[in-house]
């Protein structure tokens, strides 16, 4: 009962196909009872007749346009047989694509301009969709809300938190300076606008709707008007406000079916499918039959009506009315734009009729549905005023037009506007349709082409960046060898000594061989103490070398050629190319003799101390600061050196007892050998006092005269005195003095010390121990 | 400083000189060439008249006799009209008469009229007296101007004396404003004057100065009550 009620309510309101579809909906047994029971009532009350809504198979049920006019029971058997037939023969098409084909045969009929078309057939198409929708779901569940819980209604209208959030968005992102109050007035009036309009929509015509929608933008404005929270708010951006009111609250309303677009009880559909067709039949009218100079053979003319046409028909796609306002103004722009080519500005004498064509050729989709839209449910003053309101004006205008187009409006025969309105829509206007078309490939190929342009130039850059990148790579591998090569030759030797450590030993073998010879000749002791160990072995050699070297120069230099040699072989084993110049280059004697000096002299300063007046003591000191010293040469300069030495000597000092006894005797072949011998053997511990303080007296005079810049110093020289060569220094005092002739030249030359001191072969050759006291001299 | 819009829409038979007049114009005020995207259909101008601003939108309208049966669209909401006529054609006069009627028919609230014969120029092929228009206007209500588009004549003053008019008709306050049929459903919010009668909205606003959803909602509910 209450559900003929209801129907009966729609009845008034609603088309029949409408409410077919809504009766379809309904449950069948439902449906049946109602029949039954309510028939007699219902009938009378309903606009149209009761064999439309009857099964189309001649039973008692109701069809359903959805179910092509059968009622469900005769549909489904239908469908069954349908499926039936469709196996046995599999030749029928399944429903679906029936109807594509059939869709795809009218567009081919119509007209070769079938891209518009498509988009305007689909767009009705989702429309049809949208409007048996909102029966199901607005319509019904208020029938709902009648029958059974009013509790249903709030969250039927309940409005998406995203229409708030995006306009809280929106809000910020356009009135960064508007204050806080301002988006929440504007959102609360959002909120209650598309309320009121949800609860007012189904119980009002859309006359009604629209004035209450009026009144709604109205009373905004008064609202920012007389409110504190618009109170610094610019007239303009007031405008602004309530267009951005407008836009979110009907871009809501806009995508909900049949509320405000082409509404229920309006015959807008309707309206827009004769306007369509009506624009179809009209496809032949030219440019010559409205009178506005468009030339179909200027590209520029075709680009400007092409796109012209694009924004009319996206006008469709806008869901505001402001934005739609937009879109015609757009529009227009281009149909100006069309008119003043000659140069002169567009009047309206031109804009109109240019227009009429350009809606002609366009037949935009759903065309009186958006202009009732607009109409209705824009700002009244937006849509009287400014320029979207005379564009639109101007649009109405030609809709209207292209309504009422006779014979006589096209100042054409009559008989002649008969015969092209017999004509098939296909035939007219097909050169334009071409044109049209023409364009939208060429813009499409400028598309391509620009899109292609752009991946050239991309690729372009890329490949520019990577030669880029392999240059870089290339002068930074430059530079970095180049840097390397500089720290190569900048320090070159200072890898090398240490590599050559194991090598020293072999290298003392092979220099020390001619010197070991000469040892023999001179000496028997030299070849135990190089079995003892090899760093004494370099050390004795070296003081044999060194104190030799005035009488046997030919010999050791004899000795020098061979170890460059081995340098050099080293060198390339290491794969060091850089190395091998200044390892010729360099003589062995000048560099290392200041290093020699160095160490010889820390050594001295350091070993006195505890050692005090032995003359054992010292000489032991002295064998085992050689090899240290010689092993410095090699490891590293200056404290390590110092380190050792004061272990050794501690050491030394306490064991020293048991080897002293070889030693001296392996000092003794040095320089003054039988001096030493005679002076240590019997005097060891008792005369050396007194030998040490003559010593250290003239030392003493000896150091302050060469080396008084530094404190160290002379405490060097005092204890070098004392130290070592207490005995022999004495007695070599001569022979020191014959050495310093043959070496102060030499270290004359050498001004670089760091450059050669690593040379072991110099370091083996040289004497250690006396060369220091004769580089002094000179320094 | 007191803004008034208006809209004033541009009426006449076609080869009147319509447009002529409103390039000129225009061209004048932007001392240049019109873009061909603006064109001359369409401008908005201020004019500054004593101490208030007068921003008037004018529409030109399409002249063809064809076009004819959609003037009504375009003076809808219109404040004022340039009524323009060829003084060298009578029967751009008569069709003037014509226009003037279905004004008055159409539109019942009033209107500024402005009556403007152009091509005075061209005296020697006068076809219309300066006194028979002038005395026309007259009976209308309307100023008269004779113009020269060609020698830019008179145009300026047609504009001035159009806002002063337009400044004239709001001041004598808000009984005198048109409140339009609203055939089509719509009330319009006025270009200039003061607030039309909406007590409902204005009741909600009185009473609960917070504006929140209560209060919007008690007052839509006053408000569908009055309607």
């Amino acid at each position: 009962m209450s559900i003929g009620i209801i129907l009966c309510q729609y009845g008034k309101d609603c088309q029949d196909q409408e409410l077919t579809s809504l009766s379809g909906k309904l449950e069948r047994n439902k449906y049946t009872d109602y029949l039954y029971s309510d028939q007699h009532f219902l009938m009378p009350l309903l606009r149209f007749e009761q064999s439309d809504l009857k099964c189309k198979n001649g039973c008692d049920y109701f069809g359903n346009p959805q179910w092509q006019g059968y009622c469900s029971k005769c549909h489904r058997e239908q469908m069954s047989r349908q499926r039936r037939a469709e196996k046995a023969s599999s030749a029928t098409l399944p429903k679906p694509e029936q109807k594509k084909a059939d869709h795809g045969l009218k567009l081919t009929a119509r007209s070769s301009f079938s891209k518009f078309e498509e988009k305007r057939q689909r767009q009705s198409e989702t429309l049809k969709k949208a409007n048996l929708l909102k029966f199901t779901v607005f319509k019904k569940s208020s029938t709902d809300d009648h029958d059974h819980t009013p509790e249903k209604r709030p969250p039927e209208f309940k409005i998406p938190s995203m229409v708030n959030d995006g306009m809280k968005q929106d809000f910020r992102a356009r009135f960064p300076n508007l204050p806080p109050q301002v988006d929440r007035d504007s959102r609360v009036f959002v909120h209650t606008f598309i309320m009121d309009v949800m609860k007012c929509a189904s119980v009002m015509t859309v006359d009604e709707l629209s004035e209450r929608v009026q009144r709604q933008y109205q009373r905004f404005m008064k609202h920012m008007d007389t409110s504190q929270h618009f109170a610094n708010v610019e007239p303009d951006t007031k405008e602004q406000l309530m267009d951005f009111v407008e836009k979110h609250a009907m871009t809501y309303l806009h995508d909900l079916p049949s509320i405000v677009f082409s509404p229920i009880g309006t015959d807008d559909e309707r309206a827009d499918r004769a306007m369509s067709e009506r624009i179809q039949q009209l496809s032949w009218v030219g440019e010559r039959h409205l009178e506005c100079k468009l030339d179909r053979n200027s590209a520029s003319c075709r680009q400007l009506l092409y796109k012209a046409i694009s924004e009319l028909l996206s006008m469709d796609s806008a869901a505001s009315p402001g934005g739609k306002l937009r879109q015609v103004r757009r529009c227009c722009r281009h149909v100006l734009a069309l008119c003043g080519r000659d140069g002169a500005p567009a009047s309206a004498d031109d804009l109109l009729p240019a227009l009429i064509f350009t809606v002609l050729k366009a037949n935009p989709p759903r065309l009186v549905s958006n202009i009732n839209f607009v109409t209705r449910f824009c700002n009244a003053q937006r849509l009287m005023t400014g320029e979207g309101g005379y564009y639109f004006t101007n649009l109405c205008c030609a809709v209207s037009f292209i309504e009422n187009l006779t014979a006589e409006s096209l100042n054409m025969d009559k008989k002649e506007f008969d015969c092209y309105m017999a004509m098939p829509a296909s035939i007219g206007g097909s050169s334009w349709a071409a044109a049209l078309l023409l364009c939208g490939v060429e813009r499409e190929a400028n598309e391509q082409r620009a899109a292609a342009q752009k991946a050239r130039e991309q690729l372009q850059d890329l490949q520019h960046r990577a030669d880029r990148l392999a240059a870089d790579s290339h002068s930074f591998e430059e530079q970095i060898s180049k840097k390397v090569q500089d720290v190569l030759s900048k320090t070159p030797l200072e890898i090398k000594p240490r590599r050559e450590l194991p090598r020293i030993g072999k290298l003392r073998e092979i220099s020390s061989t001619p010197l070991i010879d000469l040892d023999t000749s001179t000496s028997e002791d030299t070849r135990p103490l190089q079995d003892v160990t090899d760093s004494r072995q370099p050390s004795q050699s070296n003081g044999n070398a060194f104190i030799q070297d005035s009488q046997v120069e030919p010999q050791t230099q004899s000795s020098k050629p061979v170890t460059a040699t081995e340098d050099t072989e080293k060198l390339n084993i290491l794969g060091f190319e850089v190395i091998d110049k200044p390892s010729p280059t360099k003589s062995p004697q000048t560099i290392d003799q200041p290093w020699d000096l160095k160490q010889t002299s820390s050594l001295e300063l350091l070993t006195p101390s505890p050692l005090g007046y032995t003359p054992f003591d010292s000489r032991s000191i002295d064998e085992l600061m050689t090899p240290d010293e010689f092993g410095a040469d090699h490891l590293a300069p200056g404290l390590g050196n110092i380190n050792y030495d004061i272990d050794l000597s501690d050491f030394s000092g306490d064991n020293s007892i048991a080897e002293d006894a070889p030693k001296p005797e392996a000092k003794d072949p040095f320089s003054p050998d039988v001096l030493k011998k005679q002076m240590f053997d019997p005097f060891a511990p008792q005369p050396q006092p007194e030998s040490l303080n003559s010593i250290l007296e003239k030392f003493d005079e000896f150091s302050l005269t060469y080396t008084g810049n530094k404190t160290l110093d002379p405490f060097e020289i005092v204890h070098r005195g004392a130290d070592p060569f207490s005995p022999p220094g004495f007695t070599g005092s001569l022979p020191q003095n014959s050495s310093r002739d043959p070496f102060s030249p030499v270290q004359n030359e050498s001004t670089s010390i760091l450059d050669h001191n690593e040379s072991p072969t110099a370091a083996s050759l040289l004497p250690s121990p006396l060369q220091p006291q004769s580089s002094e001299k000179p320094s | 400083m007191k803004v008034i819009e208006a809209k004033i829409v541009v009426l006449g038979s076609q080869g009147v000189g319509k447009t002529s007049l409103v390039v000129r114009y225009i061209g004048k005020m932007f001392s240049k060439h019109i873009s061909p995207t603006i064109g001359a259909s369409f401008f908005t101008c201020n004019i500054n008249v004593d101490d208030a601003r007068v921003k008037m939108q004018v529409w030109d309208t399409a002249g063809q006799e064809r076009f004819r049966s959609m003037a009504p669209m375009y003076y809808r909401n219109a404040n004022a009209a340039l009524l323009v006529f060829d003084i060298t054609n009578l029967n751009s006069f008569s069709a003037i008469k014509g226009w003037v009627r279905e004004l008055h028919s159409n539109v019942q609230e009033p209107m500024v009229l402005s009556m403007v014969g152009n091509k005075c120029d061209l005296e020697d092929k006068r076809a219309v007296s300066q006194t028979e228009a002038a005395q026309y206007a007259a009976s209308i209500g309307a100023n008269y101007c004779e113009t020269s588009a060609l020698h830019d004549q008179g145009i300026d003053q047609v504009f001035r004396s159009t806002a002063a008019a337009l400044l004239k008709m709001s001041n004598t306050g808000p009984a005198s404003l048109r409140s339009y049929d609203s055939a089509d459903g719509e009330p319009h919010r006025l270009p200039f004057g003061n607030p039309s009668e909406e007590t409902a909205t204005h009741t909600g606003k009185v009473e609960l100065p917070a504006w929140s959803i209560d209060n919007i909602a008690h007052g839509e509910m006053q408000r569908s009550m009055c309607c």
